[in-house]
């Protein structure tokens, strides 16, 4: 066992020789165990890197370590679920279950697949092709877990569900993790829907990573300030600021104590998150790097 | 149905191509129980039902209606790698990777060179066991009445032989090939099918030049056996010639064209395995 489920060092992904660059120069460490949002908007190289942890690709350039070894190495041990749920519409649930048990043989966990299909309410005998989209979202991460993965990999797994299954499916992830220390790295465009199961955060925008790290850690690092439109920021660094008649109200990396007539407040994942994807020019802060 | 003996890898391919599997089994006992049909019963009717048999009613084998019927079942065998080339290119591999079936694949405790071997082995096997039936049962058939020769007829030439089966081999491997080149179902049947039915025409017409053949001279050049294989017959200077392939040339051609037929298989499938491999670790 290593400690760390995700390492990239300056990784990236060009499609074609003379496509863009879907992801560049991209460093972060995710360590083992933690449940971590990979947020940004739509485009923005999200499910390029999940392809890559998942050895579904090969990198341009850089390095990419996962579970202490190469993608493909890996990829007994990781669980991955792509964002359209590809499954084989011929099957029936219960053969697709059965499938998993025989490309995975010594792994498969067979009660724990069977469980996540039966709280669905789905009937094993339905064909797959008949199945929506929540249904077909339900199978294809009881197919992923029932491989009892090290590292479960989801692109955007919860766009298909109603309100009622997500928050029952993300209750099944968070127990998976919490009883068999499964590392999860689920990415979404809606940070409101991973911001109460996640405790780490990578925020990609424009093919780079913005932030990386702990979101307490990241969330702490930050200050929400207001103050008077002619107050000098310096010299802290400011992710966003505006100008409101005499008002500034900006989003800052407090570099030293702030002066006592600012007014100060902690920024909630949102406002951080959304400051950092507003302001592409703002630097980046993965403070995980130093641990690589 | 034996998908429930086997387990692992081979049981998954086996079960999600198994509408391919029973629709190839259905070919096969379909067209040998009709070339059993037409030898046993059609031939031998002593008194076909308002059929022209000019002089001949007596003697089985010589009505014309028989003949093309045989002739229907012989190009059904003869063409039957365009519909497997499809089958290769479309449902095997080309729509695998277009749902994304195939990376859920991947992602499974199975690598993705193994996935494709099996996906290769296993069809292969149906295909040789199936294309044999068809060859063992096309030649009793036709060995029982000679309406058509190979001399005559392309697809006689090809359906008394291995190279049926060659050709079913090639079809799934190119079908295999032009399915992970083109990552799209439709594009990549099509694909496939005009690839086969190119090599197929290209070497139907060059089938002659496979084995030297037998040039004769003199008076009597023209005055050649039955069932040979006349290339060419004029005069020249020297007087009359014709060249020919008689009756013994025919395996010597047939296994030479099976063996290119094979390599062109083999060359499919090590490009597959290529592909596969720069799909997955291409830096680009």
């Amino acid at each position: 066992m290593t400690d760390t489920a995700i390492a990239a060092s300056a990784l990236g992904k060009q499609f074609g020789r003379r496509g863009g660059w879907a992801l560049r120069d991209c460093t972060f460490r995710l360590p083992a165990g933690r449940v971590c949002a990979v947020v940004g908007p739509n485009g923005a190289g999200k499910s390029t890197l999940l392809a890559l942890a998942a050895g579904l690709l090969g990198a341009t350039e850089g390095e990419l370590t996962v579970l202490g070894t190469t993608p493909a190495e890996a990829r007994i041990r990781v669980g991955y679920v792509a964002q359209d749920k590809p499954l084989y519409p011929q099957l029936t649930v219960a053969e697709t279950l059965q499938m998993g048990a025989d490309l995975n043989p010594e792994r498969w966990d067979a009660a724990a697949a069977e469980g996540i299909v039966a709280a669905g309410d789905l009937n094993p005998k339905s064909k797959v092709r008949s199945l929506s989209g929540g249904q077909r979202t339900r199978v294809a991460l009881a197919l992923a877990l029932g491989k009892r993965p090290e590292l479960l990999l989801l692109d955007e797994p919860m766009a298909d569900l109603d309100p009622l299954a997500r928050h029952e499916l993300m209750g099944t992830l968070m127990v998976q993790a919490a009883q068999h220390g499964t590392t999860i790295a689920m990415s979404s465009h809606v940070v409101a829907e991973l911001e109460d199961s996640c405790d780490h955060l990578l925020l990609i925008g424009g093919g780079r990573v913005r932030l990386a790290g702990e979101i307490d850690d990241l969330l702490a690092a930050h200050t929400r300030v207001s103050t008077t439109a002619d107050a000098d920021l310096a010299p802290h660094t400011v992710v966003e600021s505006r100008t409101t008649g005499r008002q500034l109200s900006a989003l800052v990396r407090p570099s030293g104590p702030l002066p006592d007539d600012w007014r100060t407040g902690s920024p909630s994942l949102e406002e951080l998150v959304l400051a950092h994807l507003r302001n592409p020019e703002a630097p980046a802060l993965t403070p995980a790097e130093a641990a690589v | 149905m034996s998908a429930t003996m086997l387990t692992g890898l081979p049981r998954t391919v086996l079960r999600l191509h198994r509408s391919a599997l029973l629709a190839w089994t259905v070919f096969v006992a379909g067209m040998s129980g009709w070339l059993v049909w037409l030898t046993e019963v059609t031939a031998k009717n002593p008194e076909p039902q308002g059929l022209l048999c000019f002089d001949a009613c007596g003697q089985p084998y010589v009505l014309l209606d028989f003949a093309t019927e045989m002739q229907w079942a012989c190009t059904l065998i003869g063409y039957c790698f365009v519909g497997i080339a499809a089958f290769a290119g479309g449902a095997l591999t080309g729509r695998e990777l277009e749902s994304g079936t195939a990376q859920l694949a991947w992602t499974q405790g199975v690598s993705p060179v193994r996935w494709l071997a099996a996906k290769l082995a296993l069809p292969a096997v149906a295909l040789t066991v199936g294309g044999t039936v068809l060859v063992l049962v096309f030649r009793w058939a036709s060995t029982a009445h000679r309406t058509q020769d190979w001399t005559t007829s392309a697809t006689m030439f090809t359906d008394r032989g291995p190279l049926v089966v060659a050709y079913a081999l090639c079809a799934l491997a190119v079908g295999t090939l032009t399915g992970l080149l083109l990552r799209r179902a439709l594009a990549s049947l099509g694909a496939a099918a005009a690839v086969m039915l190119l090599l197929y025409t290209v070497l139907t017409s060059f089938r002659v030049h496979l084995w030297p053949t037998v040039t004769r001279t003199g008076p009597h050049a023209f005055d050649l056996p039955d069932n040979v294989w006349l290339v060419s017959e004029g005069s020249n200077a020297h007087g009359r010639f014709a060249t020919y392939h008689p009756a013994s040339h025919y395996w010597p051609l047939h296994l030479t064209e099976t063996a290119i037929v094979l390599t062109v298989a083999a060359l499919a499938v090590l490009a597959s395995f290529r592909v596969l491999r720069h799909r997955l670790e291409s830096r680009v």
